[in-house]
């Protein structure tokens, strides 16, 4: 039996060191790791290599996890390249991000994927770092205003009749810093239209189908153009057999603009989400009634109110005395403790 | 105009006298370290130090600010890892460090990061640090810890205006050595699992540049005993 064992101890740690040995592991001497391991049957050097290699099924879940962080820290090692990618985008500088060539369109939407929300922010930040506006798309430089040393917020309005009640403009207060992320708003809007679409789980967390297929990231020109389409389709019910990848698209669209945070799930799931949050059915039209006191169900009308009283039934066993357990006579235990007489 | 000119000259003083700091420290640090650094670097006066890296405006010019220094034997064979079967003669872990002022006032990123790391690895430094004056993006970061083979590190000019080894509160660091290492586990029986840990986050192990693996003694002072010396192990 233990003549078997020395090859499989042997090479095991080999490979293990060898997938490690590129990148640092919490494990502080993978490097030196197959030295030890081949002398461990000759020698006993170390206090600590004898527990390592004496039982393969440790070997093999530090090997699974071990992979697992490989793997999670190239997935890192992508997106970082990624953004140093993205960060020249617009491939000719008088570009028009409202209408990206069709490459730069691309390039940008396949290497979003991998993209977590902040991986996106990181993205935005290095632009604004080298001068363009945080839209990837877009060549123009990010505003920038010079302000003095405590102008650190804007005052920014809405559209006429965008106040209260209807009336006066909308007004926020902003940071400035968020202002000049971008050269204008339409970047900032198109440029948070790609944001809300990312996926929240990191990339290694997310189902193998969600990062091959998965939703195409839609650019805001193209989400609009495919939202007329379909009101285009409904007003003048025309037959909406031609457009099948659109309408397709559009009922995603749909979803993420309902419930941003379901954006990884299915569009079933989302759908159903939905049906549980309308008002509409009756249990939970009725229990929101209840809870707003508009309709209490069992009044008499004239303010009285039913009581119906139950019997809480415990069931009819009668209570039982203690009895006399061995050992009791000489005081029992204290919780598990017998002290000695 | 004369009043423009006497707060353009306080603002300059200012920033060169708290660059001249920073400088201290990091000459401080790098002795602390085990580097070749002579007295004279480290105790530089602030009068010599403005009339070495001073423009003609009086602002510091921190193009100018490299250091490059090599480490000391003693250190070289505390950075030595012991001698094993597959590698009988070790060599040590260690080599010359290279330290750059970046001159951007706000805004680092990625490009200079490239351009830091490209250095480095074209004059074949085996460390080297990297100072700014803001702090780095979260991207550039990743890039500086990336370059293989390679120990790259980054400070902010305000982490390095004070020496925090110096305050009385912060207890004394020693690196082991690889030996002194597994004497220590010897000695008391110990994994080195089973050690109290510190993070290589810590700002003391990132002022000594300690890496994962490594043991610390650190000797505090006593009351009852005198001195108490504790091992931590980083992590």
């Amino acid at each position: 039996m233990s003549s078997h064992k020395p090859p499989v101890r042997n090479s095991l740690p080999a490979t293990h060191a060898a997938s490690t040995a590129s990148a640092p592991k919490p494990k502080p001497n993978a490097s030196r790791a197959p030295a030890k391991h081949t002398t461990t049957t000759t020698t006993s050097q170390g206090p600590n290599q004898h527990s390592s290699s004496s039982d393969p099924r440790h070997l093999a879940i530090a090997l699974h996890h071990a992979h697992r962080i490989q793997h999670q820290k190239d997935t890192e090692a992508l997106i970082l390249d990624r953004i140093l990618d993205l960060i020249t985008l617009p491939s000719s500088p008088t570009a028009d991000p409202a209408n990206p060539s069709a490459t730069d369109a691309h390039a940008l939407k396949s290497a979003l994927i991998p993209f977590q929300p902040s991986d996106y922010d990181n993205l935005i930040q290095e632009r604004n770092i080298e001068g363009h506006c945080g839209y990837p798309l877009c060549p123009r430089p990010h505003r920038s205003e010079n302000a003095g040393p405590n102008g650190s917020y804007r005052i920014t309005w809405g559209a006429k009749g965008s106040g209260p009640g209807g009336r006066g403009r909308s007004m926020n207060i902003v940071p400035r810093e968020s202002l000049e992320k971008w050269c204008s708003d339409e970047c900032a809007e198109r440029a948070l239209y790609i944001r809300v679409q990312l996926a929240a789980e990191p990339v290694w967390e997310r189902r193998a189908a969600d990062v091959a297929g998965g939703q195409e990231i839609l650019l805001l020109e193209e989400g609009r153009a495919a939202r007329e389409g379909r009101a285009d389709g409904k007003g003048k019910a025309r037959c909406t057999g031609e457009q099948p990848s659109v309408r397709n698209v559009t009922g995603q669209m749909e979803n993420l603009s309902m419930d941003v945070d379901s954006a990884g799930r299915e569009p079933g799931d989302v759908a159903g989400e939905m049906a549980r949050l309308s008002v509409r059915d009756g249990d939970r039209a009725r229990a929101l009634a209840m809870e707003r006191g508009d309709a209490v169900e069992g009044t008499w009308g004239d303010g009285r109110v039913g009581v119906r009283v139950r019997e809480n039934d415990l069931g009819a066993a009668a209570a039982v005395a203690p009895r006399m357990r061995p050992g009791d006579e000489r005081g029992g235990s204290i919780e598990g403790y017998v002290p000695a007489p | 105009m004369d009043e423009d000119y006497s707060t353009g000259s306080v603002d300059s003083d200012r920033e060169m006298t708290r660059l001249w700091r920073t400088w201290r420290t990091v000459f401080e640090m790098l002795q602390d370290r085990g580097y070749e650094v002579t007295e004279e670097e480290v105790q530089i006066p602030l009068t010599e130090f403005r009339i070495k890296y001073a423009d003609p405006m009086g602002y510091p010019d921190r193009n100018k600010m490299k250091i490059q220094a090599r480490p000391t034997e003693a250190m070289s064979a505390k950075y030595t890892p012991l001698p094993s079967k597959s590698n009988p003669s070790p060599q040590p872990d260690c080599g010359t460090i290279y330290v750059e002022f970046c001159a951007d006032a706000s805004g680092v990123g990625t490009k200079q990061v490239r351009a830091f790391n490209h250095f480095v690895d074209e004059n074949n430094f085996h460390t080297g640090v990297f100072i700014t004056q803001t702090p780095i993006s979260p991207s550039a970061v990743r890039l500086l810890g990336s370059l293989p083979g390679r120990v790259c590190e980054h400070f902010q000019e305000q982490d390095l205006l004070v020496n925090i080894t110096r305050h009385e509160l912060v207890p004394k660091h020693v690196l082991l050595s690889p030996q002194e290492k597994v004497r220590l586990l010897e000695r008391y029986r110990l994994k080195e699992s089973q050690l109290p840990r510190i993070q290589v986050s810590d700002p003391v192990a990132r002022y000594l540049g300690l890496r994962r693996g490594q043991v610390v003694k650190i000797i505090r002072r006593s009351e009852t005993a005198g001195r108490y010396a504790s091992y931590r192990w980083v992590i």
